[in-house]
Parts: C-alpha cells; sequence; structure tokens
C-alpha cells in the first residue's frame, strides 16, 4: 500500500489579501492550522508546510515539518518541487493544496488520493471542480519532484508544464462524486473554494460552521448534564464547530485538562484547535479514562 | 529498625505443621522495598527455592503488608499477596483491600509467608505471634464469603479472614485447583495469577489473623495532617470518575475508541456494549439519556474498602436476592470479550466467579479463546458459541466443577489450554507469560503494549498503566516510539511504589508531584528522611527486583512479547484508519525499554544488581 502525505504551500505574497493568509483566523484557530489538521487526518500525520525562507507562520502542532523554499515568488511549480523534495524517502504520494481552502473536506483529500492509489501509472490526480482545473488541491506522486525541479531551473512555472511531463487523471465534478462520502458530506465540493481577497475572507467567514455530531462519556456526560448544556446525554447531538473548542463551546463544556477529545474515535487530543470537518463525530471524555 | 510503620519482621509458617519461626528484616531491605509487592518480592527471593514448583509444598506464599497500612491515610488499608505464578511459573502479587491488611500487619508482622503443605484442608490461625492450623475439611466446597462467615463464627470477635472459594481446593486425587483461582476476604479478590491456587495446594483454606500488637508511627501529627489533606483531595475531581460512575463508565468509552477487546480480540468494540454500559446516575438519565439495559438492574448500594474515602465499589442486583461489585475488567471480560451482551447473563457469570473464587479476567479470556477454538473446529464442543450466554454460564460450571475435558483444560488458562489443543491455537491464546489480557487493545494503544509486554506480571493492566498516556491527547496512541517507552516506564515506576508503600491507585491521580509527595507521606509514618528522588530509585529498583527473580525462575526474551494475532492482524476503526501494531515495532520499543532501564540486549538484569537489591 503506498504512504500517503500532506503539503501545505503556505508563501505566496498575499497581495490580493492585504495580510498573510495562512495567518488569518478561523474559528478560534488559523487557515493554516485548519489545512494541516485537515490533511494530517487523511495522512496519519504526514504533513510538510513549504514557506518562504524566514516567513512567519501560526503556531502549529509539532507533528509538522516546515521547509523553506529556496526560491521564493517562483509560483506553484516551485512549491510542488520544495514539498515533494522533502517528502523524498517518506511518503509515495502526496496531496498538495494551498493555505487559502478553509472548506478543504477531508474526504474530498481521500477520494482525490485513491485514484493514484488505484492507478499505479498515473502521477498526477487532478481535479476539474467548479469549472476549474484545481493543481493545488490535487494530488502527486512524490517522485515527480525531479521533474518540478527541472522545470524550475527551465523557468517554467506553470503546472501545466508538469502535466505534460507526466500521466494525469483528470476529476471532473461527476467523478469526484461518485464517492458516496464526498457526495454526502461536500455536495457543492466547496472543498475547492479558496480566499484570495478580504471579501472573499469575509464571505466564507459568514458561513455556518459545519455540522457535527458530539456524543459525550462518563464523567464529562455528567458534568455537562449538571450545566444543562446539552439535551441528551449518552446519546448523540448535533451541534455546528469548526474546531473541537468550537464544539466544546456549543455545549458549555470547558475543555481543559480534565476532558480530552477523539475525534472520529481516532486520534486523541487535547488541542481545540483541531479542525471538525461536515458528518464528524467528536467524543469528549474523560482525561482519566482507564481503570 | 525504623522508629515507625514497621515491625522488623516477617512470620514464616509452615503449613505442614502449623509452626512457624520469626524472620528479622534489617531496616536496609525495608527501606529499599518499602512493603506489599516489593517487600513480597524480596521474601520470594529469600525464601521461595530458585525453580521450586508453584503448587509443590516449597513454594512460598507471602502476605505483606506495609508502612502505611493501619494509619489514617485514606486507601490504605491494602495488603499484598506475592507467590510464583501456577500460570506463569514467574512472580506474581496481587493486593486487595479490607480489615485483613489492618489485622494481618498487627498480629506485630511486615509479611507473613507460608511455606509447606498442610495435611489435609485446614485453616491457619495466626494470633500475634501464635500459629496453628485447624482442619477445615467441613468447608470444603464453601465459597470464599461463606468460609470467611464460617471460621469467624467459629473463632469468636475479632478475626480477620482471607479464603479461597472452591475452585482453588485441590480435587480428590491431589491434584491443583483452577490456577486462576483467588484469594478473597470482604468481597475483595487478590485476583490475579492464581494466588488461591497456590493456597489450595498448600491445603489452605483459610487464613485467619487476629490483630495483638500496635505500631508506631514516627510523626503522629504529621501523618494526622497528611491525611487530612489527602481525604480532601479524595472528594475531588480526579476521584469523581470512581466515586461517581465506577469503572464500568470505561465501558462505553473504551468502545467508542476501539479500545475495547471483543471475542478474543478479533475486533476492537463492540455492538453490544450499549446494552452494557452505565451511564450518570439518576436524576441525570431521566434528562433524556439512553442507559444501558445494565441500568435497569442498577446500583443497589455504593461502598468503599476499609480505611476508604473514595467509595468506587458499585453494588448491582443480579437477581434472587443476590448482589454483585461490578468493574469494568469484569464486565470487559466476560461480555465483549466473549461476544455476549445480555447483562442479565453477565453479571450471573461474574458472580459465579466470586463463588468459585476464580479471576475474572482469566477465566473470560480463556473461555473467548475456547470459543474461537470451537469456531474454529480446533476443540469439540459445537454448543460454545461466541455471543451465547447460556454456554458462558456452562462453561464457567465445567471449570468450576473440573469433571470434564473441557472443563479441566480451561481451568489451566490459555496457554497452557492452548499447548494442549495445539494446531495453532497458541497465536490467538490471549495472554503474555501466561497471564491473561485485561481490557485494553494493544493495537490502538502503543504504550500499553509495551507495558503489557514486558511487565513481570504478565499481562497486567495494574503493574503497568501506560494506557494513560494512550489516553491523555499528549502522544499518538498509534504510532509507539521513545515517548511511548518513557510513559511505560514512569506508570510501571509509579505503579511500583504504590504498590509498595501502599496506597489504592484509584488516588494518583490527586498528586501533582507524585514521588516527592509519596516520600513525603512514608517519612512522616517511618521517620527516614525519604526524598522523591530516592522513592523513583526504590521504584526502578523494585521492577529490576521482580524481573531478576523471573530470570532465575526460567524467564525467556521470548516471555516479553505479544499474541501473534496482536502484531499480524491490524484493526479498522470506525474513521478507516487501519491500526497495527507489528513485531518491528514492538521489538524496537521492547529494546528501548531494556536499554532506560539498564537491562542488556536481552532483556537480563547486569547479575551485579543482585548486590545492589540486596539479594545476593
Amino acid at each position: 500500500m503506498p504512504s500517503f502525505a500532506g503539503v501545505v504551500l503556505a508563501g505566496g505574497r498575499s497581495s490580493r489579501m492585504g495580510t498573510p493568509k495562512a495567518a488569518l483566523e478561523w474559528h478560534g484557530s488559523t487557515l493554516l492550522r485548519r489545512t494541516t489538521g485537515i490533511l494530517g487526518r487523511v495522512t496519519g500525520g504526514r504533513v510538510v508546510v513549504v514557506r518562504a525562507a524566514g516567513q512567519p507562520l501560526p503556531e502549529l502542532p509539532g507533528s509538522v515539518t516546515v521547509v523553506d523554499d529556496p526560491r521564493e515568488g517562483r509560483g506553484p511549480v516551485q512549491g510542488i518541487a520544495a514539498g515533494l523534495a522533502a517528502l523524498r524517502g517518506e511518503a509515495d504520494i502526496a496531496f498538495i493544496t494551498s493555505t487559502d481552502m478553509p472548506f478543504l473536506h477531508p474526504a474530498f483529500v481521500r477520494r482525490v488520493l485513491r485514484t493514484l492509489e488505484e492507478d499505479e501509472a498515473t502521477d498526477v490526480a487532478l481535479p476539474f471542480a467548479r469549472g476549474y482545473r484545481q493543481p493545488l488541491a490535487a494530488a502527486y506522486r512524490v517522485t515527480l519532484a525531479e521533474a518540478a525541479e527541472r522545470l524550475v531551473k527551465e523557468d517554467r512555472l506553470k503546472p501545466a508544464f508538469l502535466f505534460e511531463q507526466c500521466a494525469v487523471a483528470q476529476l471532473d465534478d461527476d467523478a469526484l462524486l461518485s464517492d458516496p462520502v464526498l457526495d454526502a458530506l461536500d455536495p457543492d465540493l466547496d472543498s475547492v473554494v479558496n480566499v484570495n481577497t478580504p471579501e472573499d475572507y469575509d464571505a466564507a467567514r459568514t458561513r455556518r460552521a459545519p455540522r457535527i455530531s458530539v456524543q459525550l462519556f462518563g464523567t464529562v456526560a455528567k458534568s455537562a448534564a449538571k450545566a444543562g448544556g446539552l439535551d441528551g446525554p449518552g446519546s448523540p447531538f448535533a451541534v455546528r464547530a469548526a474546531t473541537v473548542g468550537e464544539a466544546a463551546g456549543a455545549i458549555g463544556l470547558v475543555f481543559d485538562r480534565h476532558v480530552t477529545a477523539a475525534l472520529n474515535g481516532d486520534q486523541i487530543t487535547r488541542d481545540p484547535e483541531v479542525p471538525l470537518a461536515a458528518g464528524d463525530t467528536l467524543f469528549f471524555l474523560s482525561a482519566d479514562a482507564g481503570g | 529498625m525504623p522508629p515507625g510503620g514497621y515491625f522488623g519482621r516477617a512470620l514464616v509458617v509452615d503449613a505442614a505443621d502449623g509452626t512457624s519461626q520469626t524472620l528479622e528484616i534489617g531496616e536496609p531491605v525495608l527501606r529499599a522495598y518499602l512493603g506489599g509487592a516489593g517487600l513480597g518480592t524480596w521474601l520470594l527471593h529469600r525464601l521461595g527455592p530458585p525453580g521450586a514448583d508453584p503448587l509443590g509444598p516449597d513454594a512460598v506464599l507471602a502476605f505483606t503488608f506495609s508502612p502505611l497500612v493501619g494509619t489514617p491515610l485514606t486507601t490504605s488499608a491494602k495488603f499484598a499477596v506475592v507467590a510464583k505464578s501456577p500460570l506463569t511459573g514467574m512472580l506474581t502479587d496481587a493486593l486487595a483491600s479490607s480489615q485483613f491488611a489492618i489485622s494481618g500487619k498487627l498480629t506485630g508482622h511486615d509479611a507473613i509467608a507460608i511455606r509447606g503443605r498442610a495435611p489435609r484442608l485446614s485453616t491457619l490461625i495466626i494470633d500475634g505471634p501464635a500459629t496453628r492450623i485447624a482442619d477445615a475439611t467441613h468447608l470444603a466446597g464453601r465459597t470464599a464469603a461463606e468460609t470467611d462467615a464460617a471460621v469467624r463464627e467459629e473463632l469468636g470477635r475479632g478475626w480477620r479472614v482471607a479464603a479461597i472459594g472452591p475452585a482453588g481446593e485441590r480435587g480428590p486425587s491431589g491434584e491443583p485447583g483452577v490456577r486462576y483461582a483467588t484469594i478473597s476476604h470482604d468481597g475483595r479478590h487478590a485476583g490475579r495469577g492464581g494466588l488461591g491456587t497456590v493456597m489450595g495446594a498448600k491445603n489452605l483454606k483459610a487464613v485467619a489473623v487476629r490483630a495483638s500488637a500496635r505500631v508506631a508511627t514516627a510523626d503522629p501529627a504529621g501523618v494526622l495532617r497528611a491525611a487530612r489533606d489527602l481525604r480532601e483531595r479524595s472528594f475531588g475531581p480526579a476521584t469523581e470518575k470512581y466515586r461517581e460512575l465506577g469503572t464500568l463508565a470505561n465501558l462505553l468509552t473504551f468502545n467508542a475508541i476501539s479500545t475495547l477487546p471483543t471475542r478474543n480480540f478479533q475486533a476492537s468494540s463492540f455492538e453490544g456494549a450499549p446494552d452494557l454500559a452505565e451511564q450518570p446516575a439518576e436524576p441525570e438519565a431521566e434528562a433524556g439519556s439512553e442507559p444501558g439495559e445494565i441500568a435497569g438492574m442498577r446500583k443497589v448500594a455504593r461502598s468503599g474498602c476499609a480505611s476508604c474515602t473514595i467509595g468506587c465499589e458499585h453494588i448491582y442486583r443480579v437477581g434472587r436476592g443476590k448482589k454483585a461489585r461490578v468493574e469494568y475488567e469484569n464486565v470487559f471480560a466476560l461480555g465483549p470479550m466473549c461476544g455476549v451482551s445480555d447483562p442479565g447473563a453477565v453479571l450471573a457469570a461474574s458472580a459465579r466467579c466470586d463463588d468459585l473464587g476464580i479471576d475474572t479476567i482469566s477465566a473470560g479470556g480463556t473461555i473467548a479463546w475456547a470459543m474461537e477454538c470451537a469456531q474454529r473446529g480446533l476443540i469439540d464442543a459445537p454448543w460454545l458459541r461466541f455471543g451465547d450466554a447460556g454456554a458462558l454460564l456452562r462453561v464457567l460450571d465445567e471449570i468450576g466443577d473440573r469433571a470434564t475435558e473441557l472443563g479441566i483444560l480451561l481451568g489451566n488458562g490459555s496457554r497452557a489450554a492452548a499447548e494442549t489443543v495445539g494446531s495453532g491455537s497458541g497465536s490467538f491464546a490471549p495472554h503474555v507469560k501466561g497471564l491473561e489480557m485485561p481490557g485494553y487493545e494493544p493495537r490502538t494503544l502503543h504504550s500499553m503494549a509495551l507495558g503489557l509486554a514486558v511487565n513481570a506480571r504478565g499481562a497486567d493492566h495494574n503493574r503497568s498503566g501506560a494506557y494513560e498516556a494512550d489516553l491523555s491527547g499528549d502522544l499518538d496512541r498509534f504510532d509507539g516510539g521513545d515517548r511511548h517507552v518513557a510513559a511505560a516506564i514512569e506508570t510501571e515506576d509509579r505503579a511500583a511504589v504504590m504498590d509498595s508503600m501502599i496506597l489504592c491507585k484509584f488516588l494518583r491521580g490527586v498528586f501533582t508531584d507524585p514521588f516527592a509527595e509519596w516520600a513525603s507521606l512514608v517519612s512522616d509514618v517511618t521517620g527516614w528522611d525519604m526524598t522523591g528522588d530516592e522513592l523513583r530509585e526504590t521504584a526502578g529498583n523494585i521492577v529490576m527486583a521482580k524481573r531478576a527473580y523471573n530470570d532465575r525462575e526460567g524467564w525467556r526474551p521470548a516471555d516479553d512479547w505479544l499474541p501473534d494475532r496482536l502484531l499480524n492482524e491490524p484493526v479498522t476503526l470506525p474513521s478507516g484508519r487501519v491500526a497495527a501494531l507489528t513485531a518491528e515495532r514492538l521489538r524496537a520499543m521492547i529494546g528501548a525499554y531494556y536499554k532506560a532501564r539498564g537491562l542488556n540486549t536481552e532483556g537480563r538484569p547486569d547479575p551485579a544488581i543482585y548486590k545492589r537489591l540486596l539479594l545476593d
């Protein structure tokens, strides 16, 4: 089975936004933190952030690797080359994205990665979603690092030049939505909506947070019930929240050292900035679970 | 002798005739091993002949007390029972809480070590320094609780009795009892490793003790202050789970995070868990919760051990006027592990184990293995199916009766049974070193995987609480590495001290600087000027002394390992993650553990350590 990783291109001037996009606030977290978290969920934690040399970044989990782009301002192929180069020997396939897609859903990432997983002859899985090719929401074989580096040296900086040199599977809306999970959780393919201007950002922020399911266990359920923050302790109930901390707040739960969270029954975390996506189930547990 | 906390001697009794002698224990040994599990380990080194049959007359069965027992410190009324296990052939130490601990110590001894074998089923009577054996053949077949009551009635007021149930007794031809029999007092059990079998092999149905001495504390005012402080802290959030919900609260939590071993580790979550689960008690439950069916059988009382302010015991009605204490581990082992979701059957099975006097975890694990063998056609018991509540109760009766081939086979535990059945059944026998696994899924808890593999007692959650790190959110529970190794060592060290001084582990969350705070408690009682650093070193030494004992008794590197199933069969989580624990990863963690513990690459202690451990 091939191994996956995520790459987030956090460089770029953010000139239209007027402020670094990576650090933009997002439901108590940041856009970059969200993007790395979404990718990490799919890739088992392997995520590389490519930044301009010395570029300040918002706080990230220790598991995220940050690499400096040796040639800043050369466009996406340069970022792709730097990200893939950082993954040589570490992973087989990388989902590469930018930091400005706040609605990127793990099911979208999985769907795209699966194309390369299932077809060894394909080098790039390239979504053609919402009317546009999405080279920065696409999957690449790590072995393309050399080709990308060569193009940069040749000053051929558009992704199209890279695609000319490898086998590309283009995924249109129908192909993407043939995945029933993605169809159910992101039917409009909002995953590829990006924010380039303050107006984009404001519009994105007015959207409601994703609908998730919360379930409480042990003394956490008991405490929350006492506080009157829920309708039904012990059984799932729905809230809207984009982060673990926001979900805790939505039910009046103090997310302190006595509480942990398990996302979809998977990793256990104390980090309130762990991003949530539509369809997630979040368990709040007593931090002292166990005998 | 330190100014407080100890008598400086052990009583060594020969069960053959009830005679006894005193073994002086010097202050260096007491300071190095504290008491409880630690002192018991030293006694086994000192008194147990190397290579002795754990069920033979030469074997040593040690009841060990601690410096804190008898003080007003909450949860301190505990004792340890230590012996060479008939399940593992290595050291086993189990703790129980009750007045037996106080009375046993106040016979004037820091430990009572029993050797020899009584000529017939007997009660060992220890009245201060005086010892004798009395005929107990009329108690044959009685439960531990019945035996306790009968012996107390015979002896009169002031006696405390630890007893075995019928499963621990030798058979009519002298054959040993079920190899995972328990020793019980007042409904509490020294449960793991077959200590009741060892006692039964000595033809001892009961040990009765009566206090006749007093023991001083070095700083009575300091101890009282510490006791008040600890008592207050024991009412706080760190013990809320145990107080309000009991350990059964783990069941739904573990199910949700794929940590609930199911059908002999064929799955890590159980669709029947909600039926077995407890939910917050009324009136919250009326606010819309959906309590599991077990809640319909509900608690009829909450109680606690002697000298305990936590009160973790949640007593349930199990029908026909019977009540049972329900814990996560017995519900796990007899429920999900066997695929049984009928709460009435699980509680009845748990009560049956108590009546027989057998360890619920080993019973459930061995039965689950047998169910899988039956499923695969490896044993001729087609009725023994996962999920069949009637089959669960029937097979428990067969184990207790020891009258059928199947009952005798399963009474030996899963490792020995798999050696008999063969056909690859050992690869899914759920044990480490012969001790059946508790309810923690190693494939989704990598720190715990290491803790289970290397622990001296075998698969055990009380001597290695490494699951705490996995569940803390501070590390990746699916990606075991150096941090997981450090966590496993830390929790093993903490357990070594708590089991030796002794305080209940349910209290562990109230300490913010555990080793320093524990050193202060021990110092108040004994008069020693003990530091947290010294106590930390003591912890490591106790862990090493256990390992040295096992090494002496034939431990092999392959014993520090997990069942093949857990290394070769990944589990898929509802999130889609495939959780695996490979042999390569486990080997790497074990290697790092050996290095950090100062062991050689095979996992053996340096012979020079014997001098430091006062074992030469």
